[in-house]
């Protein structure tokens, strides 16, 4: 099928409303513009070869796609590994664009149709066709052992294989996550790997992947350094430009920031908040940052007393003072959050959010107002279990306590490594926690797993009938603007009855030493090295 | 002899034992899932399931144990839960050589810098030279060994950029290469066994110089440098050995901090990043394999008393 | 140094008192009683409420104001310190209590007992001694949770082994002497020859290594708090007070670093007071010298 044919049956079906509901606006905007003229800006002069070295300062658990839960992984595993699809970022929007696949049809509203570039080998020298494809979905889907985000496919009915570059995907609903989903970042779950080296490691393919990326696996050494190397024949010519790029395992980020300056990394894959404007004031490197599509929080367990009373909680939401917090946990360097939706979702993000009344934010009069309607009215001593862990360890915890003190509430600050916590928090065992979540996309991931009755992220144990039956509702509505108002009422609800208490959205960085040329920044956790040169 | 070193053997072994069961059993007690770890917070109740069974986490605390022991004793140690890292590469070919190599620096640095430190503040008894010394060496136990670390790092490898501030490089693939990537490290870790050694010279020198043979050889007209150097110091050979072997570890303790601060893949961080993240078999091999070499180096100090001092050779 | 040099102030010594013949000693004890003043009086003496947090003081340097500068929480440092004090006394004290009790009691069961009960008791002794002691904290902590009174217990119970390596090497000593063997060949009640006879004997020793056992248990305890388990925050702990402020280093090191010369000079202190009495009792050092 001709290129051109195809962007015009896309955006037909995108503008006619037929097709998959946009993730985010823009995304029609983004196929036609950038899908002709191919990603990378071609620089005639731009040298090859060199060798990058990046601290990599967060857990990598495994180098499966599959199989990973941690973002820190998939920086690795996207430079290894190719997606159906991929995030492109032009600065404003956030858009997917057929990564393996040449094109991508919809049939109608639940079939998807993906021809596939020609000629992609794996790394193994395998061909990545419609058998790997499919071998990789079903991977996710129904393999044995099972994947973690198996349930990102369970909507996914029947795969079938038209030609040897064509597959033919259909869904039991129109499936608003899809993109998301397939894409090979933060989805995880449509990332390809090569079925000969799954059959051939078995359970240990994590340890030796091979994807048809830009970069080949060449060795992992615990607590010292990920090793790739350039793939020569990746699919984008004249990709990738680096020889080598190795990802330096270390675990305390002041010694990184002094490597960085030291000039003995070239990067890192993150700045912890305290640590920010020292970076920011070193000349010899830039920090790439903006707020991504997370939300911070702090949560209260609505299973037991004392936050079982919704006034309570209510005065815990507007007692906290968001402007201290700003300053104090994320050295002002993060904005403030009045609802979980974040500024990336375009159309779904309110940008005058702050003036329209929604949400929750700092009013101490309306607090100590809930607080006298509680039914507790005396001082009341509240477990708030922290850990060394997350982007501002135990910041909030402790710029938090001594505002819950005003409202008549002792927190009593837990300080326990971060393995008893996770299992606390899953357990319920806690009365305050804080946490955040990150790399959303999509109103839907931001808003439902984490809030639906019953279900596993719902750490506060909050439930709501009335808000599940929105955001259900939401899934299969294409409009952005009706879809918008759908999740905007199920957020009021989900503010007012408060088992959280909104913080901040945070900015995710990356630091790249100015030695290095081509990087383009994706606001979804991403460190994408084709296109990079070191000088 | 053969029996006393059956009986070494068995002393060794059972002590290896205890020091697994202890391990085994104190990460047991902890709580924390390792599963709930590996699978970050997006995750089903399935999948947590099926990778508890899949693990044989979900056998009983003794069969768990007895199935680990086998396989240890047998070569196969297994692999880490998720990463899927063979756990003999990672713990012995790769991490305890790291290590080994840092605590050989760390105690020849302490050495060079300790041994000379104590000779001269025992010569020069109750002087200012004996203050500073004394200064000089406690200044640098005083400090933890991160933040030491993290301040040599700022002063030598950022700001005057003498030294680097991270990394690992083998010496038995470039010597100086690797020296040089442990001097900042080395340092670090040998702070606490500079002033050890200073004060173990200095307290055996002073009670050397009292001796009255000493008095003889000064009053045979030996030259001042000698008496210290050769009567003074073959004194100081035991006492030292029995601190390197007493204090070993202290110094894998130290190594955990080290090697956090300057990314440094060994044993130390190995066990700590294991034990948070409930790898209960890095942390058995880490463990078993720390404890073999504590126990080997006090055999090894205990053989090698009657090379140090004669009176002690079997007549 | 000539034979009569060391003849003359010997002589001098035992006349006066070992204040004044030490001086580095009583230096050493002036600062560490310093300190315990400090901690003992520290709401009387702490210009500021130690958690209190200023946020219009966010990382002040050293001034008039904050004498020692505030950290990243606008709190008071010099306060910090000095109700810091508190809780690194604490936590050396107790936690060498601990492991100086438990390594009495199974040094001394092991150097009493005989065949195959010493046998295992010199194993478990070996086994604590062969678990790096950071280590075995670790695990402690994860299984006791955290807080000043855990790492109090974890930091003691990793500290018996090397106490109860000493205590059963001098209760083997003072065994074979020859009024302990005639003691009991009396018939002098056993119990009443440990109390009598061998306690003595092996208390003193102890006491000597307790001095410098009190350091390394602060700087275990501080270990914990870079590792993030140990004391809870915002106790104004030393060393959590230093694990924070690390990442500060080069913009705002006072942050970590009056901490932790506070630190360093407490430890220097005690160890000159462990030094001084060291050389004082020690019979076979007090000949020497």
């Amino acid at each position: 099928m001709d290129k051109i044919d195809h962007k015009k049956v896309l955006a037909t079906r995108i503008a006619a409303g037929l097709g998959r509901r946009a993730v985010l606006k823009g995304m029609g905007a983004g196929l036609l513009t950038t899908a002709a003229s191919g990603l990378a800006p071609r620089l005639a002069s731009a040298q090859s070869g060199g060798h990058i070295t990046i601290a990599a300062l967060n857990h990598i658990d495994t180098l499966d796609p599959h199989f990973t839960g941690f973002l820190a992984a998939i920086q690795v595993i996207n430079n290894i590994h190719n997606g159906l699809l991929k995030i492109v970022y032009d600065g404003k929007a956030v858009t997917f664009e057929p990564d393996l696949a040449e094109s991508w049809e919809l049939l109608d509203d639940v079939t998807h149709v993906f021809k596939l570039r020609e000629g992609v080998t794996f790394h193994d020298g395998t061909p990545c066709d419609a058998e790997a494809v499919k071998f990789s979905l079903l991977r996710v889907k129904e393999g044995e052992p099972a994947s973690p985000h198996a349930w990102k496919l369970s909507l996914l009915e029947t795969i079938e294989i038209q030609d040897p570059l064509t597959i033919k995907l259909t869904f039991s609903k129109p499936y608003a996550f899809l993109p998301v989903a397939l894409n090979g970042s933060t989805g995880r779950a449509g990332t390809i790997v090569s079925p000969a080296a799954v059959q051939k490691y078995g359970a240990d393919y994590g340890r030796n992947p091979v994807g048809t990326g830009p970069f080949r696996f060449v060795s992992w050494r615990e607590n010292d350094a990920i090793e790739l190397e350039k793939n020569p024949d990746y699919f984008e010519e004249g990709l990738p430009r680096l020889d080598r790029a190795t990802w330096k395992l270390m675990k305390e980020p002041s010694s990184a920031v002094a490597a960085l300056m030291a000039g003995q990394v070239d990067g890192m894959t993150d700045c912890p908040m305290q640590l920010v404007s020292q970076v920011d004031a070193f000349p010899g490197a830039t920090l790439y940052g903006e707020i991504e599509g997370n939300y911070t929080f702090v949560g209260m367990n609505t299973r037991k007393a004392p936050f079982d009373d919704i006034n309570l909680r209510r005065a815990v939401a507007w007692a906290l003072d968001r402007e201290t917090l700003l300053k104090q946990a994320y050295f002002g360097r993060a904005i403030q959050a009045f609802t979980p939706i974040s500024p990336p979702m375009t159309g779904f993000y309110d940008p005058e959010i702050a003036s329209s009344g929604r949400g929750q934010w700092f009013d101490l009069d309306k607090a100590k107002e809930f607080r006298a309607k509680a039914a507790n009215q005396g001082e009341i001593e509240a477990v708030y279990m922290m850990s060394e862990r997350g982007p501002v360890g135990t910041r909030v915890a402790q710029t938090v306590a001594p505002m819950l003190a005003q409202i008549g509430i002792k927190a009593k600050l837990e300080l326990i490594e971060p393995a008893t916590w996770v299992q606390r928090r899953n357990a319920g065992d806690f009365d305050l926690f804080d946490f955040e979540w990150v790399a959303d996309l999509d109103p839907d991931e931001t808003l439902f797993p984490e809030f639906k009755s019953g279900g596993a992220w719902n750490f506060p144990g909050w439930s709501s009938p009335e808000f599940d039956e929105l955001c259900t509702q939401a899934q299969v509505v294409l409009d952005v603007p009706k879809r918008a108002e759908l999740y905007h009422k199920a957020e009021d609800i989900l503010m007012d009855e408060a088992p959280i208490a909104m913080m901040a959205h945070m900015p995710v960085y990356k630091v790249l030493s100015t030695k290095v040329q081509g990087f383009q920044y994706i606001p979804a956790d991403l460190l994408n090295l084709h296109t990079v040169s070191i000088g | 002899m053969l029996l006393m070193a059956l009986k070494k053997v068995l002393q060794t072994v059972f002590v290896l034992f205890i020091v697994s069961v202890a391990s085994f059993s104190l990460l047991k007690l902890a709580p924390g899932d390792p599963v709930e770890i590996m699978l970050g917070s997006e995750y089903s109740a399935e999948a947590h399931a099926a990778l508890v069974r899949q693990l044989g986490l979900d056998q009983p605390l003794v069969t768990q144990y007895l199935d680990w022991l086998g396989n240890f004793v047998t070569g196969d140690w297994g692999t880490s839960y998720i990463a899927r890292a063979d756990i003999f590469t990672y713990a012995f070919v790769e991490a305890l050589p790291v290590t080994l190599t840092l605590a050989a620096f760390s105690l020849g640095l302490a050495v060079v810098l300790g041994v000379p430190l104590g000779v001269l503040s025992a010569v020069k008894k109750d002087t200012a030279w004996d203050a500073g010394a004394a200064v000089f060496a406690l200044t640098g136990t005083a400090f933890p060994s991160f933040f030491l670390g993290i301040l040599l790092i700022w002063v030598f490898g950022v700001k005057f950029g003498l030294f680097p501030v991270m990394g690992f490089v083998p010496p038995w693939e470039d010597f100086w290469g690797g020296l040089y990537h442990m001097i900042l490290p080395a340092l670090t870790l040998s702070t606490y066994f500079i002033a050890m050694i200073v004060r173990l010279t200095r307290a055996t020198l002073v009670e050397v110089l009292a001796q009255p043979y000493i008095a003889a050889a000064r009053a045979r007209g030996e030259p001042g440098w000698r008496v210290v150097w050769v009567h003074g110091l073959r004194n100081i050979a035991m006492p030292l050995v029995t601190i390197i072997g007493l204090q070993l570890g202290t110094l894998l303790q130290g190594a955990v901090l080290t090697e956090t601060v300057f990314s440094l893949p060994g044993a130390g961080q190995m066990i700590t990043s294991a034990v948070l993240g409930r790898e209960y078999g890095v942390v058995q091999a880490g463990v078993v394999m720390t404890a073999t070499l504590f126990v080997l180096v006090n055999l090894a100090v205990d053989l090698a008393y009657p090379f140090l001092d004669p009176r002690l050779r079997p007549r | 140094m000539t034979d009569t040099a060391t003849v003359a102030p010997r002589a001098r010594r035992r006349s006066t008192s070992m204040l004044r013949r030490r001086p580095f000693f009583t230096l050493g004890l002036a600062v560490a009683l310093a300190f315990a003043l400090a901690a003992i009086f520290a709401p009387y003496v702490a210009p500021y409420d130690p958690t209190f947090q200023d946020i219009e003081f966010m990382m002040t340097g050293p001034g008039a104001q904050h004498w020692l500068g505030t950290d990243s929480y606008g709190q008071d440092i010099l306060s910090r310190i000095i109700f810091g004090a508190r809780y690194a006394l604490a936590i050396g004290l107790c936690s060498v209590a601990i492991g100086a009790l438990g390594g009495l009691v199974i040094g001394l069961a092991a150097g009493l007992s005989d065949g195959l009960v010493e046998w295992l008791l010199m194993r478990l002794i070996d086994s604590i001694l062969a678990m790096p002691s950071l280590i075995m904290a670790v695990a402690f902590i994860a299984i006791l949770g955290q807080g000043v009174d855990k790492v109090i217990i974890a930091v003691g119970i990793a500290m018996i082994g090397p106490f109860a390596r000493t205590v059963r090497a001098d209760v083997m000593q003072v065994r074979v002497q020859l009024f302990v063997e005639a003691a009991g060949l009396m018939g002098v009640a056993r119990l009443r020859i440990i109390w009598r006879h061998i306690l003595p004997n092996v208390v003193y020793p102890l006491a000597v290594q307790v001095t410098i056992r009190i350091s390394e248990a602060i700087l275990v305890s501080s270990s914990l708090s870079f590792l993030g388990i140990g004391v809870t925050p915002p106790t104004p702990d030393w060393g959590l007070m230093i694990a924070e402020g690390r990442g500060f280093v080069s913009f705002a090191a006072w942050m970590s670093g009056m901490p932790g010369a506070a630190l360093a000079i407490l430890l220097i202190a005690l160890s000159l007071v462990g030094d001084g009495i060291r050389e004082e009792f020690d019979p076979k050092l007090r000949d020497g010298a």
